[in-house]
C-alpha cells in the first residue's frame, strides 16, 4: 500500500519529509508537498489500513501541521487523491479509478493550453478523461494522451524512486563526567572523528574542514574551526590537527560535551605514476605545517618567491604548497657561492682610500680591506620608495668576503651580508 | 596489473636506470641513496652525497663556501621532485641567492627565526618536527650565523636525540656552522677552508669578484682534500647580477 500525504499549508520540505520517515524509510518528495510514502511490509504493526492513516496524522498534528492524506495500492492515486480529499481517504484495491473518477482535471497539473483544451472538449473531470479513447487521445495530444488517461484511471507511470535523507556529517558526544585537559580530550575526539570519518569514506566524501564545538561546564561554548590546505578522510589526521588547534587556544574550563561536524567534498581521484616521484601527501603535509604553528602564524615559515624589481632583497614568503614536480629542470653549469645577508643591513663604519674602501668596521665585523670590486651603482623605485645605492665587494683580512653598499640617498655605508 | 609482473618491471626498470638522479620508485629504500651535491669532486669524497638517515655537518671560516654547497645540495634536492626545508635561526638566506643556484623555491620550505627572541631552542624544535614528516628529502640547519656559545649552550642530547629522529627517515640533516657541532655515526663531516678569492682582472673600477675558492676535507683525518669553486653571485648592481 502507498500513502499520499500533503498539507495544503505549503509546509517546508522537510516537515512533511519527517513525519513519513517515521514510518518508512522509502519516502518520494514531490516538492514541499506532496510527499509519496511505501507503506508495504506494516500490517504487522497496524493491521487496518485506518489505524495506520491515524496515526500518520496524529503524528503530523503533533507537529501542528494540517495533513491530509490517501492511502491506496497505486501511487498515482495516493498522489491524486491527498490532494484533492482532506483528512483521511483509504482507497480498496481495485476501486482507484471509481475514487479518482469525480476528481477536477486541473489535478493532473496540466498547463493552461492543454487544460483550456480539455475545456473546450468538455472533460471536466478524470472519471471523463478515463472514459476517452486512448487511440484518439494519442492522435490528438500524442504519446501524452495515453499517459494523461492512464493517470486518470489511476494506473502508475513511474516507480517509486526514494529521496535520499539530508546527509548530515556531525557526531556530538555528551559526557558523564566533564573532562579537563587535552590527554583525555585526545581519546573522545578519536572515538567522534572514526565515525564522523567512516559515514564521510562510506559516501564518498572527504572533509575539507572540521569544525568543533565544546561546551563547557560553565554553559560556554568553546568553538574552533579547521580548514586545511587539502581535504582529508584520516580520523588520525583530523585528531591531530584539531588537537595541535587547542594547544594553542584551549578552552578554559572543562568540557561537559563535545560536537564535530565535518565539511564533506567530494574525493579525489588520484592517478599515481610508476616513474614520477612520490608527491607528498596532502594530509601529512598539513599536519606538518599545523606542527610549526609558531612560524606559520608569525609569517616566518613558507616558500619564498622572487619579486619582479631589481630592488635588492625583494622577496614574499608564500604558503608552503608545492605542485607537482618538474623533474630535471635546468640548473646552473656551475656551483654559486650565496650571500648570506644581514637584517636589516649592519650599519659600518668605512675609511675610504682611493676612492675605494680601505677598512671596514660593523656589529661582528671589522677589518682591513685587502682586495675589493667595485663601485657598482644601483637605483630604483624613483616613482615610489626610491633607492640608490653604490655596491663593493671586499675581502677583509679576517678573510671574509662581504658585500657593502652607501646609500647615496642617506651617504651611510652599510654591510649588506656575507658571501659564502 | 598482477603484482609479480609490477616488480619484474621495477627491477627492469632499475637494472636500466640511466639516469643518477632519477626518482625513486614507489616502495624503494630511498635511504640507500645518498643526497648528491652535483659537485663532482665534492660527492667524490662524500661517497655520492650526504647519507640519509643521517646527520651531517659543513662547517669553516666566513667565506669558505658553506652556504653555496648547501645550496648545491638543496637544488639537486628539489630537481629530483623532492621537498627540502632550510631552518635559518639567524634569517640570512637569500632567496635570489637560493635561485641563482638552482633551487626549485616552491619546493623549498623556509623557517625564519626572528633573531629578536632566541630563535635556537625552537629552531631545533622545528628541525625535529620536519625529519619527523619524513616529506623532506634534505633539512638544512643554519649554525654559522648563531653565535658558537648559544649553540654550546643546548643541551647535550641534542644532537643525539635528532639522530635518533632521523635515523628511520629518508632524510639528510645538514648543519652548516662555523665549526664543529655534530653528526651522526654514519654521518659526514666535511671542513671548508678558503682560499684566496677569484677576481676579474687588476684592481681598479669596473673590476668584478669572480667566485670563492676553498678547499674541502671529509672526516677529522683526511690527508688531502679538493678544491671546491663557487662563482660568485653578482650583486642587483653588477653585470653578472643582472644576468
Amino acid at each position: 500500500m502507498f500513502g499520499g500525504l500533503h498539507s495544503p499549508s505549503l509546509p517546508s520540505e522537510r516537515a512533511l519529509l519527517e513525519i513519513a520517515r517515521e514510518f518508512t524509510p522509502r519516502v518520494e518528495a514531490r516538492g514541499p508537498t506532496p510527499v509519496l510514502l511505501d507503506l508495504h511490509g506494516l500490517g504487522r504493526v497496524w493491521p487496518a489500513p485506518e489505524a495506520l492513516g491515524r496515526a500518520i496524522l496524529d503524528s503530523a498534528r503533533g507537529r501542528d501541521l494540517v495533513a491530509h492524506l490517501a492511502l491506496a495500492f497505486s501511487r498515482t492515486a495516493a498522489l491524486l487523491l491527498t490532494q484533492a480529499r482532506p483528512g483521511l481517504t483509504i482507497v480498496p484495491a481495485g476501486a482507484e479509478a471509481e475514487a479518482l473518477a469525480p476528481l477536477p482535471v486541473a489535478l493532473l497539473g496540466l498547463d493552461s493550453d492543454r487544460e483550456a483544451l480539455f475545456h473546450r472538449w468538455g472533460v471536466r473531470t478524470l472519471g471523463e478523461i478515463a472514459r476517452l479513447p486512448a487511440t484518439g487521445l494519442a492522435e490528438r495530444l500524442g504519446p501524452e494522451g495515453p499517459r494523461l488517461r492512464r493517470m486518470a484511471r489511476g494506473e502508475d507511470e513511474t516507480p517509486l524512486v526514494p529521496t535520499p535523507p539530508p546527509e548530515s556529517f556531525e557526531c556530538t558526544l555528551e559526557l558523564e563526567w566533564p573532562v579537563d585537559g587535552l590527554e583525555p580530550l585526545s581519546f573522545l575526539l578519536g572515538r567522534v572523528l572514526e565515525s564522523l570519518c567512516d559515514g564521510l569514506r562510506d559516501r564518498g566524501r572527504r572533509a575539507a574542514g572540521m569544525a568543533l564545538d565544546l561546551r563547557l561546564v560553565d554553559g560556554k561554548l568553546h568553538s574552533r574551526a579547521l580548514r586545511p590546505a587539502a581535504p582529508s578522510i584520516e580520523a588520525r589526521t583530523w585528531r591531530t590537527l584539531l588537537l595541535l588547534d587547542l594547544e594553542t587556544h584551549p578552552p578554559h574550563d572543562a568540557v561537559q560535551a563535545l560536537t564535530v561536524r565535518a565539511e564533506p567534498t567530494p574525493s579525489r581521484a588520484v592517478q599515481f605514476s610508476l616513474l614520477d616521484p612520490a608527491q607528498p601527501s596532502p594530509e601529512r603535509l598539513a599536519e606538518t605545517m599545523a606542527r610549526l604553528h609558531a612560524w606559520t602564524a608569525t609569517g616566518r615559515a613558507g616558500a619564498p618567491a622572487l619579486l619582479d624589481t631589481h630592488r635588492p632583497g625583494a622577496f614574499v614568503l608564500g604558503t608552503f604548497a608545492p605542485g607537482p614536480a618538474i623533474v630535471g629542470a635546468s640548473r646552473p653549469a656551475e656551483p654559486r657561492a650565496a650571500l648570506r645577508a644581514f637584517r636589516p643591513p649592519l650599519p659600518a663604519h668605512v675609511s675610504l682610500r682611493d676612492g675605494g674602501p680601505a677598512f671596514v668596521a660593523a656589529a661582528g665585523i671589522r677589518g682591513t680591506v685587502l682586495d675589493r670590486a667595485g663601485p657598482w651603482r644601483a637605483s630604483g623605485d624613483w616613482w615610489d620608495a626610491a633607492w640608490s645605492r653604490e655596491e663593493w665587494d671586499v675581502l677583509l683580512s679576517t678573510a671574509g668576503v662581504y658585500r657593502i653598499f652607501r646609500d647615496l640617498a642617506r651617504g651611510e655605508w652599510f654591510v649588506e651580508g656575507e658571501l659564502d | 596489473m598482477p603484482s609479480a609482473l609490477k616488480h619484474a618491471l621495477e627491477d627492469l626498470l632499475r637494472a636500466r636506470r640511466l639516469q643518477r638522479d632519477a626518482p625513486p620508485l614507489r616502495g624503494e629504500d630511498r635511504r640507500l641513496r645518498p643526497l648528491p651535491t652535483g659537485i663532482a669532486a665534492v660527492d667524490g669524497v662524500l661517497g655520492g652525497g650526504f647519507p640519509r638517515g643521517q646527520s651531517s655537518e659543513v662547517f669553516g671560516p666566513a667565506s669558505s663556501g658553506r652556504t653555496g654547497l648547501a645550496l648545491a645540495l638543496l637544488a639537486e634536492t628539489t630537481r629530483a621532485g623532492a621537498l627540502a626545508a632550510w631552518v635559518d635561526p639567524s634569517d640570512t638566506l637569500d632567496p635570489a641567492a637560493a635561485a641563482a643556484a638552482g633551487v626549485e623555491l616552491r619546493r623549498l620550505l623556509w623557517l625564519r627565526g626572528d633573531t629578536r627572541s632566541r630563535p635556537l631552542p625552537a629552531s631545533i624544535a622545528a628541525v625535529g618536527t620536519l625529519v619527523g614528516s619524513g616529506l623532506f628529502d634534505a633539512v638544512v640547519l643554519d649554525l654559522a650565523g648563531v653565535s658558537p656559545g648559544d649553540v654550546g649552550r643546548l643541551p647535550g642530547a641534542t644532537w643525539i636525540r635528532l639522530q635518533r629522529m632521523i635515523e628511520e627517515t629518508p632524510a639528510a640533516l645538514v648543519l652548516i656552522a662555523g665549526a664543529h657541532v655534530a653528526h651522526g655515526p654514519g654521518g659526514v663531516s666535511l671542513s671548508l677552508q678558503p682560499k684566496a678569492p677569484r677576481w676579474s682582472g687588476a684592481p681598479g673600477p669596473g673590476r668584478l669578484l669572480r667566485g670563492l675558492t676553498a678547499e674541502a676535507r671529509a672526516g677529522r683525518h683526511a690527508l688531502r682534500g679538493v678544491g671546491l669553486e663557487l662563482r660568485a653571485l653578482g650583486g642587483s648592481s653588477t653585470p653578472e647580477g643582472r644576468r
